[in-house]
């Protein structure tokens, strides 16, 4: 392969490198909160900010469209989503104890995960890119490179979309433990109050 | 102190390690959706550097493209995971995946 151009540098600006850096600690320090958090609602807040410290990665080292994209559609949807279903649902706190015994083989597999992916980014020589070609622009790319990409993505999430209408639409099947409907009125005019739709507590 | 693709990639692993702990340690279906997103991010996040820092493409921008595929794709997946929970929900009261143990 012929070298054209210069070989791609690592980011050495000051300012840019320290903004990288700090993004990068809140994103991974939001993840976590989020995960941990007990309260669904900041759980869903923590989220939302890693979204955005993502979108804030991707505009200095990504296309501007990345960013507008991941800023614009990801981050909004996915918490318009969350906070929908929070809408529909009650009680936001969880009562499930921290260190109990999910939580340890949890924290298990993910150090397992972390170690191994570590191991593979220390060790592994990655190659560069020997040619530094500007190349069309992320629209051209995605219009001209990707239309059938786009065009599958598109009847992905007309599916998802309809898919997700359907099941909200649908009644709810009858539990197998003979369970009625929850959706079905009682004769007090609530909702079943069969066994297994009765509550039974907060456990989130 | 530079940044360069190491780090990126090291912060996708962090973020891909988070995902995971909360798909397997917690039990509410909004917190274990969540994580999958995690999951999701971290590795449109290494397409990114790769494209940005490394070899991983023809042109720079094709690893911009698979992170939008990717991150659509994360979008479509949490509205039908989503469904899904408020389907749970209405069955158990619960947003726990393991509420029908009893």
């Amino acid at each position: 392969m012929l070298l054209i151009g210069a070989l791609p540098q690592p980011i050495t600006s000051a300012p840019l490198v320290i903004l990288i850096y700090a993004v990068l600690v809140l994103m991974v320090a939001s993840a976590l909160a989020s995960v941990l958090l007990r309260n669904t609602l900041y759980a869903i807040g923590a989220f939302a900010a890693t979204m955005v410290l993502v979108a804030l990665l991707y505009l200095t080292i990504a296309p501007f469209l990345l960013f507008a994209v991941q800023l614009l559609v990801f981050t909004t949807v996915s918490a318009a989503l969350l906070v929908g279903l929070l809408q529909q649902t009650a009680g936001l706190d969880s009562t499930q104890e921290p260190f109990s015994r999910e939580w340890i083989i949890g924290a298990a597999v993910a150090a397992a995960l972390l170690a191994l992916l570590v191991v593979v980014v220390a060790t592994t020589s990655w190659p560069i890119r020997l040619t530094a070609n500007a190349g069309p622009g992320f629209g051209a790319t995605l219009t001209n490179s990707y239309i059938v990409g786009l065009a599958v993505l598109v009847v992905i999430l007309a599916s998802a979309a309809l898919g997700s209408g359907l099941l909200l639409a649908a009644p709810t099947l009858p539990s197998p433990r003979g369970g009625g409907s929850t959706r079905l009125p009682s004769p007090r005019g609530g909702g079943s109050t069969s066994p297994s739709t009765r509550p039974r507590g907060p456990r989130r | 102190m530079n940044a360069g693709l190491n780090l990126v990639l090291a912060a996708s692993a962090a973020l891909f390690a988070v995902g995971a702990f909360a798909l397997v340690a917690r039990r509410s279906a909004v917190l274990m959706l969540i994580g999958t997103q995690f999951m999701f991010m971290a590795g449109c996040m290494a397409f990114v550097a790769f494209a940005r820092f490394g070899l991983g493409a023809v042109n720079a921008t094709s690893g911009a493209a698979a992170a939008i595929f990717a991150g659509a794709t994360a979008v479509a997946e949490l509205a039908v995971g989503l469904a899904l929970a408020a389907l749970i929900f209405r069955q158990h009261r619960s947003l726990a995946v393991d509420a029908d143990r009893g």
